[in-house]
């Protein structure tokens, strides 16, 4: 409560940030599957019907999608149509907030014990990719370099998802430079 | 890097080196246990492994209550549940496991069972599904080198759906791990080196892999440490109880540095090729981490040259210049393991094991992938990453 007090304006600021950003990642994702084959093929070996769910402890925000068969995801907001199957559940909204404006790369925040894995490693190792693919296609190669472990050497940007991902990427930046302020 | 953040976490009191097996009544009334049940197998039986625990106990006039001496090496929900049966029919109220990886894990699986309720325990699978401590839960190694006595993890098949189920809570660890020299002596020497392998590879896949700190730094070193200079002496002299003592402590220390920062690569490799061609945990560990190794090279140099320091001692680490330390550590690895091939033919490549083909290596390389130690291998593997590791530890 005393937080809340001090610094309201941040705190209202990266909740936001993160809503949005699991917004824009859940979109991407499905846009992404729609045209990528590495991300299609990754997506196959899930079962149909299949519901992943990125979320924020304890009851936060949430993105939540849902492979649909063929390599594709479907975006449901942030309400799961039953209960997911995969669950990756970030500690604090801090840590949340860490990995979605691409300041600590998801394998690291694995690593760094700030997220937790509910439901089967291996669907989550699979989703990790995705993850990691997505955000090279979704960012510039710099920051992208520090989101991921490699930045792949194959990536052709879709053109529709450079102009979205300029358009994010600004509301990023800003929101990183207000939280470290 | 100013982000570095880690966590590191190990509760369980370490009972080691000689007479540690007569502490254990002591540590039992201690938390109030009187009925204690022992979890173990067939081997261990046979091996006489289980008369120095019963008399320690008997001693200090504290009964065992109860031995299940069947638990299979793939351990399952049936048998989980069966021991819990037994457990409740003969009011047991504690818990002790001796053996290896299986029996530890299926202490830990009845533990939740006989503490939280029912017979199911698929329902107590994944993370943090635990809330309350469990009972008084101890562990006797009776080989060195799983760690798993000082994780937090349990794995039991689920024979119906053909699946193994991950439990994950800090509430599995026991309370206390016992180490006694007299659990490890009469151990045959390929498990041994196999088994110590296992521990060197926690060691340095924690020491070189992403979730590394520097409190698992210091366990994994003195881990490395302990395996390089009494692994050869011990399968030389097999009744050596002081090297035993070592490699018991290495794993357990190995153990503790890799439950707080993780494994890598080796493990994916290795739990895919167990899980298809059958072979032993330690000896794929021995197998693949000479050449994970190479594969992590650019990306591991400097950790893993500081290595050298541990795996050959100061005298080699010093007159090595510091841009060959990466390389010679891996030499080390392999010198190591030309010697244990001489001794007890542990396998160095995959043709070695005679049990592997060829075109069984993509089918490997695809459960690799879906492994969890991969997450935390430090540079990302593609397929064709994984395949190429492979081929090179073909032959
Ligand atoms: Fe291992």
């Amino acid at each position: 409560m005393l937080a809340k007090r001090i610094q309201p304006m941040v705190f209202q600021a990266r909740r936001y940030y993160v809503e949005l950003m699991f917004q824009v990642m859940g979109r991407a994702l499905q846009a992404v599957s729609e045209v990528d084959e590495n991300v299609q093929n990754e997506a196959r070996a899930l079962p149909d019907g299949f519901l992943f769910e990125m979320m924020v402890m304890p009851d936060g925000s949430r993105l939540i999608v849902e492979h649909t068969g063929q390599g594709r995801f479907h975006y449901h907001g942030n309400t799961a149509p039953r209960p997911v199957d995969l669950s990756i559940q970030f500690k604090h909204i801090a840590h949340a907030f860490l990995v979605l404006s691409f300041q600590e790369k998801t394998s690291v925040a694995f690593a760094n014990d700030r997220m937790l894995v509910d439901g089967d490693i291996s669907y989550a190792v699979r989703m990790t990719r995705v993850l990691n693919r997505l955000e090279s296609f979704i960012l510039p190669k710099l920051i992208a370099q520090r989101a991921v472990k490699e930045y792949p050497a194959d990536l052709r940007l879709p053109k529709k998802l450079i102009s979205a991902a300029r358009i994010y990427l600004k509301v990023a930046t800003n929101f990183v430079e207000t939280a470290r302020a | 890097m100013t982000n570095k953040y880690y966590e590191f976490f190990c509760p369980v009191k370490v009972i080691a080196g000689k007479a540690a097996l007569e502490h254990i009544p002591y540590e039992l009334t201690g938390m109030g246990a009187k009925r204690p049940m022992i979890v173990t197998d067939k081997g261990v039986r046979a091996a006489g492994l289980l008369e120095p625990v019963i008399a320690a106990c008997e001693e200090s006039g504290l009964e065992i209550t109860t031995i299940y001496d069947d638990v299979p090496p793939d351990s399952s929900t049936t048998v989980v549940r069966d021991i819990a049966g037994i457990y409740r029919q003969e009011k047991c109220d504690s818990i002790i496991a001796i053996g290896g990886g299986s029996a530890i894990d299926t202490g830990k699986a009845v533990n939740i069972l006989v503490s939280e309720g029912g017979d199911d325990i698929a329902k107590y699978s994944g993370a943090g599904v635990l809330k309350h401590p469990l009972k008084p839960f101890f562990v006797v190694p009776t080989t060195a080198g799983t760690g798993s006595e000082v994780t937090s993890v349990a794995v039991i098949t689920d024979e119906n759906k053909g699946v193994k189920l991950p439990f994950t809570s800090s509430f599995l660890l026991p309370n206390a791990a016992i180490i006694d020299p007299r659990m490890t002596l009469t151990l045959p020497p390929h498990i041994t080196a196999a088994t110590a392998m296992d521990a060197m590879t926690h060691a340095t896949e924690a020491f070189t892999c992403m979730a590394k700190n520097p409190l698992s730094d210091a366990y994994a070193t003195a881990a490395i440490k302990k395996v390089s200079q009494s692994l050869l002496k011990v399968m030389d002299n097999p009744k050596d109880s002081d090297g035993r003592l070592e490699l018991a402590q290495a794993s357990t220390m190995a153990g503790i540095a890799f439950s707080n920062s993780m494994v890598g690569l080796v493990h994916a490799l290795g739990h895919a090729t167990g899980a298809i061609c059958h072979l032993p945990h330690g000896l794929c560990m021995s197998l693949y981490l000479p050449y994970v190794l190479e594969y992590n090279l650019e990306t591991i140099r400097e950790p893993l040259g500081e290595l050298l320091l541990h795996l050959e001692g100061p005298e080699v680490f010093a007159a090595t210049p510091a841009s060959r330390r990466a390389e010679a550590s891996i030499s080390a690895i392999r010198k190591l393991r030309d010697a244990l091939y001489k001794r007890c033919q542990l396998p160095r490549t995959l043709k070695e094991t005679g049990k592997v083909t060829e075109n069984q290596l993509d089918h490997i390389a695809e459960m690799a992938l879906d492994d969890g130690s991969i997450m935390f291998n430090p540079k990302e593997v593609s397929l064709d990453d994984a395949r190429a590791v492979l081929r090179r530890a073909w032959a």
